[in-house]
């Protein structure tokens, strides 16, 4: 009753919102970190995605109170409202809840989504999508009703309500097994930048939420696994691809969700198949692990890219101001594949447990080393991805004002994380993966080993890293001191600077090498490369039809404006809400 | 002027100077000194200009490329050759000092450059040559030839990383050097052809040669074999344009060849066909250079009539204009000269490099930054003969 | 292919000649000293005085009846040296406007024959990792410019060798690419031959 009492915190957060921005703004940061507190314990797996989501709502909440500013309220209103669902979902016990939660989580994303920007197609796609993953969550709860006879969430002896309701959380997570991987960067790249940040960071998180908690309760069948493995393999190299060549910066983010869930979904996938426990306890690590660097990573992304002056890298002006920064840094220290960051700490576990798995030989061996590779190259390409970003987002072209302060909150801001990073290995870590080598002054806590077989194999704590290289740059400067150093103009074949490298050329490479993936055309007059986006053109056509249906519905029953839709909707939860409550 | 006329255009376009367009047979004068010339190119949305040059490690010499790129891919290119524009003061020197000069707009292709301006002097002075001092220009052009084809195929490899290959050939292209060196005490021909005259010993030289020549089929022969060093060169730079020159013609397909209808050096007592291929992309450029190299050979080894020949000095004076066309090493090169009282008066010449350059621009559309250097150095462009503005 | 290139290369054999220890194995006539006396009519007032200044000559022949050539190749001036370049000795090569003569035997340098690198002589590609910067042809208006940003960009201690006449003095050609004090090295001959250019860079790094 609490933790609903709590959850209903955030319905309060909206309807603040709906009167005075800020005030809804600071009803949502207080609701989070109540919600966080009240959820968390360490003994508990699941209560950890609900550590990681009230993390990502206080920095969003933080970081809308100035740019939400340039929202009107419908959105300091609906974007609590969102993660009032979101909390529905993570506290739901009951199937009913869990439905509820799902439904009031998507709709006022899709207000968002419409409201935001005058094209309807981004939304249309979007709710489209919400609505396939509704009817497979409600087909799983039904079928899992008629054989356990109960809607609360209970051990089952069948797989099948599992997988529908992780059709529904593959959905939400991007993907889909008719490789229509793409809605997600389209409706997320059409918010704004704190909401991208919620849909991008927690709402994908939620899908992972929902399969895990199914995984635990049902019995684990090798293909359900072999088919995760496989939509992830394919999400992630397409995903990573089309991020690589992405020109607005948020749809690359969105794609770089997409990888990041396609990774995590093939952490899931070999936990299915992968029958010893000491392989799955650490799997269970990495999907904890990656889904912080993820979340951190887009949170700090959308933040980043929110402060750059424009969508597209093309635009991007200004001064990099304390958010951009924020966000660049938060990035930054969970960018995939980059040790000693915890982005990289995820990779590496997920490709180690990869490889474990790999030495079990047999199909399920061979099926690990394909996935394995096919990870290890969308991984690659989607960090990548993420210092095109950081580098023609933030390096370049911009101006050097103010860089000292923001250094000093960056100096600070590392700090607080390496305490927060700390705490986590020591809370997910059991005792048994961390050891160390006092020998060669590897002290016992300070290595991370994958206990498999005869072979161990390890790799430094981040946080003996990060100490290791602090400790050795304080002693060079206090050997060498300041280093000598002289400025030069930049040299350019003995020519002044009358041009400047783009972003599209940065990635042009992969347009070209991969022109048959891509379908790269070359040679036209106005746009001389362009790629064409097979996947978002078969959506296109799929969101236009559903606008057509819905049109006609509309017209048919409702016939009226966006308002008197607002308040059905309103009204609609208020009323699922109160007979869910009631159920319990 | 024997060669050559004022007027309509007749024969192939072989560039223009100032106010001068030539042709094989002809010399037209325009107002517009710049009628042959490229297309300007304007930036498409998405590209960006990469400049390359004008001094990088790379390159063997300052020039200045302006790469259009959407990335790696070239769009266009404009290439600047006037980084290292010389002015060089000629009118009004005497035929032997002018020489001086002459000798030094492209210093490794001196001897073509500095027979073919002798041959415009004799020309408007009216002087025959005998058949010896023609058959010893011959020799000595074939020698540069081979050098320099030498030096194009080192280049060609060394983008590739071959550096056994290209070390080998630089060793070969250092040991035609020496034979240079000891047939006329200087390394680049300089000062050993004069108007009417040439200072040449041919001794020794046909052994020498030959070994080299050997060594060289070798080398070619295991390049040939290599897939990736082949794939490199493979339809990368197609040129196919009318007024290609040299070498790079002659691997379109084009039977260009100033030895076959230039009758300022005449090659009608020499058995010779051109080498071509039908390519037109940078392997048949390199294939052209390397057979014409044993091709060389074996017009220098059919000269048996040259040996140690040192004519005397013919003193230059009298007025007339001649012009004078001749197969350098990269293709035909032309020189005018108008005399007065021994004291040159006006002198235009037209490098085959004008015309290649504008060939390599339409070659390289199209291609990635990674085929840029393979393509460039096949052309075997010298800017030194471009970037040149004579008084 | 890339190992039977190798075996390809060691089946040649060393090529190398042991030049500078030992004396050139084949001198070109011209360049080298010039050696007599007399006054000649001299295109470039190389020969003034009865002394003969190496920077100046372009080795035209003009003089040979009272000056003849003597075949040796030291004829370079080495003005300054850092105990620094022994290890290794970086070049930068900057054409402010030669023929391509001299780039060619600059280039020739690091050939068999020669092999500059067993010297630690080395070429790069950018003034940013050079210790030296040679400067081969006349001043030109489109260079001065990025010479002078060349030599910015390179890295303390750094030389400038001035190769070939031009460089020096401009010859017959035009104006020299320095005021010849600014040379720490002259490299005289119209091309300088590779041994001259091989002995005065193995002098500038400190030999």
């Amino acid at each position: 009753m609490l933790q609903l009492l709590v959850v209903l915190l955030f319905g309060v957060a909206a309807i603040l919102g709906a009167l005075n921005r800020k005030l809804g703004y600071a009803g949502m940061l207080v609701s989070a970190v109540i919600f966080g507190l009240v959820q968390f314990t360490p003994a508990s797996y699941l209560s950890y995605f609900s550590l990681i989501s009230s993390f990502v709502w206080v920095f969003v909440a933080i970081y809308s109170f100035s740019y939400g500013e340039h929202y009107g309220k419908w959105l300091s209103s609906m974007l609590p409202l969102t993660i009032m669902g979101m909390a529905l979902i993570l506290i739901s016990t009951n199937y009913l809840v869990l439905i509820t939660g799902w439904e009031i989580m998507s709709v006022p994303s899709y207000v968002i989504i419409a409201l935001n920007k005058k094209e309807d197609m981004p939304a249309a796609v979007f709710m489209l999508f919400s609505e396939f993953s509704t009817v497979f969550l409600i087909a799983g709860v039904a079928y899992a009703y008629s054989i356990s006879g109960t809607l609360n969430i209970i051990a089952l002896n069948d797989y099948l309500p599992m997988l529908l309701i992780s059709l529904a959380g593959l959905t939400k997570m991007g993907m889909t097994p008719f490789m229509i991987s793409e809605w997600l960067p389209i409706a997320h790249g059409n918010a704004p930048a704190n909401a991208s940040a919620v849909l991008s960071s927690t709402m994908t998180l939620m899908g992972v939420f929902v399969i895990m908690r199914l995984v635990f309760l049902s019995p684990l069948v090798i293909y359900i696994g072999i088919f995760f493995l496989i939509i992830g393999g394919l999400s992630i190299i397409f995903a990573a691809i089309y991020a690589y060549i992405s020109e607005n910066m948020k749809m690359l983010a969105g794609f770089s969700t997409i990888e990041n869930n396609a990774s995590i979904l093939s952490a899931i996938g070999l936990y299915i198949i992968a029958f010893s426990p000491t392989l799955r306890s650490f799997i269970l690590i990495v999907i904890i692990i990656f889904s912080l660097a993820h979340s951190l990573s887009k949170t700090g992304l959308f933040l980043a890219i929110g402060n750059t002056g424009g969508e597209f890298f093309g635009e991007i002006t200004g001064f990099s101001n304390r958010w951009n920064n924020v966000g660049t840094f938060l990035t930054t220290i969970s960018l995939s594949g980059l040790f000693p960051t915890i982005g990289g700490l995820g990779v590496w576990m997920l490709l180690e447990s990869f490889f474990m798995e790999a030495y079990s030989g047999g199909f399920t061996g061979i099926m690990a080393i394909i996935v394995g590779s096919v990870l290890a190259l969308g991984e690659g390409m989607a960090t990548g991805a993420l210092l095109k970003v950081l580098s023609f987002g933030n390096l370049f072209h911009r101006s050097n004002r103010g860089r000292r302060s923001i250094g000093s909150f960056t100096v600070m801001a590392l700090g607080g994380f390496l305490v927060f990073m700390l705490s986590i290995s020591i809370l997910v870590f059991p005792s048994s993966f961390i050891s160390g080598i006092p020998g060669v002054l590897i002290f016992n806590g300070f290595m991370i080993t994958s206990k498999f077989g005869s072979a161990d194999f390890g790799v430094l704590s981040p946080d003996y890293i990060i100490l290791l290289i602090s400790v050795f740059s304080i002693l060079a400067y206090a050997i060498f001191r300041k280093p000598r150093h002289r400025t030069v103009p930049v040299w350019n074949g003995g020519r002044d600077i009358a041009d400047i490298y783009t972003s599209y050329a940065y990635s042009n490479n992969i347009r070209l090498m991969l022109r048959k993936i891509l379908r790269t055309r070359i040679g036209n007059q106005n746009q001389s490369i362009t790629v064409m986006d097979v996947f978002w053109y078969a959506m296109l056509r799929t969101g236009k039809a559903y606008k057509s249906v819905c049109k006609y519905i509309t017209l048919r029953f409702m016939n009226s404006s966006i308002g008197w839709y607002m308040i059905y909707m309103i009204a609609a939860f208020m009323i699922t809400l109160i007979i869910s409550v009631e159920l319990i | 002027m024997k060669w050559y006329k004022f007027g309509k255009p007749s024969g192939r376009l072989i560039g223009q100077v100032d106010e001068f367009i030539v042709h094989s047979d002809s010399i037209l004068e325009v107002e517009d000194s710049t009628a042959v010339k490229r297309v300007n190119y304007h930036k498409v949305p998405g590209e960006f200009v990469f400049a390359y040059g004008p001094s990088t490690g790379g390159l063997m010499e300052s020039v200045g490329f302006d790469l259009f790129t959407p990335g790696e891919l070239i769009n266009h290119v404009d290439v600047d050759p006037n980084f290292k524009k010389r002015t060089l003061q000629v009118k009004g020197k005497s035929v032997q000092d002018a020489l001086l000069v002459v000798e030094r707009i492209n210093g490794f292709h001196s001897v073509s450059n500095s027979i073919a301006f002798a041959s415009a002097v004799e020309d408007a002075l009216g002087i025959e040559i005998s058949d010896e001092i023609r058959h010893t220009r011959i020799l000595m052009m074939e020698l540069e030839r081979i050098r320099s084809h030498l030096e194009v195929v080192k280049r060609v490899c060394e983008p590739a990383g071959f550096g056994v290959p290209s070390n080998q050939i630089g060793y070969l292209r250092e040991e035609v050097s020496r034979i240079i060196s000891r047939a006329t005490g200087h390394r680049f021909f300089f000062s050993s052809n004069g108007v009417g005259t040439v200072h040449f010993n041919a001794n020794g030289i046909v052994p020498a040669l030959d070994k080299i020549v050997n060594e060289f089929d070798h080398i070619f022969r295991g390049l040939l074999q290599s897939k990736i060093f082949l794939n490199r060169l493979q339809n990368n730079g197609r040129a196919h344009h009318p007024n290609l020159l040299g070498p790079a013609a002659r691997a379109s397909g084009l039977s260009v060849d100033a030895r076959m209808d230039s009758g300022t050096i005449s090659y009608k007592d020499i058995d010779f066909n051109p080498v071509l291929q039908e390519e037109a992309d940078s392997f048949a450029r390199f294939m052209v250079r390397s057979r014409e190299i044993f091709q060389s050979a074996e017009i220098i080894r059919s000269l048996e009539n040259v040996g140690d020949f040192k004519s005397a000095d013919i003193s230059v004076s009298g007025s007339g204009e001649g012009a004078a066309r001749v197969e350098s090493p990269q293709g035909d090169l032309f020189y005018y000269v108008n005399l007065e009282d021994g004291v040159v008066e006006d002198l235009k010449m037209v490098s085959p490099s004008y015309m290649n350059i504008l060939a390599f621009e339409d070659s390289i559309v199209g291609n990635i930054f990674t085929d840029f250097h393979f393509n460039w150095e096949s052309f075997g462009i010298w800017v030194s003969e471009i970037g040149v503005e004579i008084r | 292919m890339s190992s039977i290139w190798f075996l390809e290369g060691i089946r040649k054999g060393r090529k190398t000649e042991k030049f500078p220890k030992a004396s050139p194995k084949e001198p070109p006539l011209w360049p080298s000293r010039l050696e007599g006396k007399g006054e000649v009519d001299c295109p470039t007032n190389a020969i003034d005085n009865n002394a003969w200044d190496s920077g100046k000559c372009v080795f035209c022949r003009r003089c040979e009846q009272s000056y003849k050539p003597s075949l040796d190749q030291d004829i370079f001036t080495v003005k300054d040296t850092n105990q620094l370049f022994r290890k290794s000795f970086y070049l930068y090569k900057l054409d402010s406007g030669s023929c391509g003569a001299c780039n060619v035997e600059l280039g020739t340098i690091f050939d068999p024959q020669y092999d500059a690198n067993r010297l630690n002589i080395f070429t790069t590609n950018t003034p940013r990792h050079a210790d030296a910067i040679v400067v081969m042809g006349v001043m030109t208006d489109g260079m001065k410019e990025a010479l002078q940003k060349a030599y910015e960009a390179m890295p303390d201690p750094k030389l400038i060798i001035a190769l070939g006449t031009c460089a020096i003095s401009g010859g017959v050609i035009g104006k020299s690419a320095l005021p010849r004090d600014q040379y720490n090295v002259e490299i005289s001959g119209c091309p300088p031959s590779p041994y001259t250019i091989l002995k005065a860079i193995s002098r500038a790094r400190g030999d």
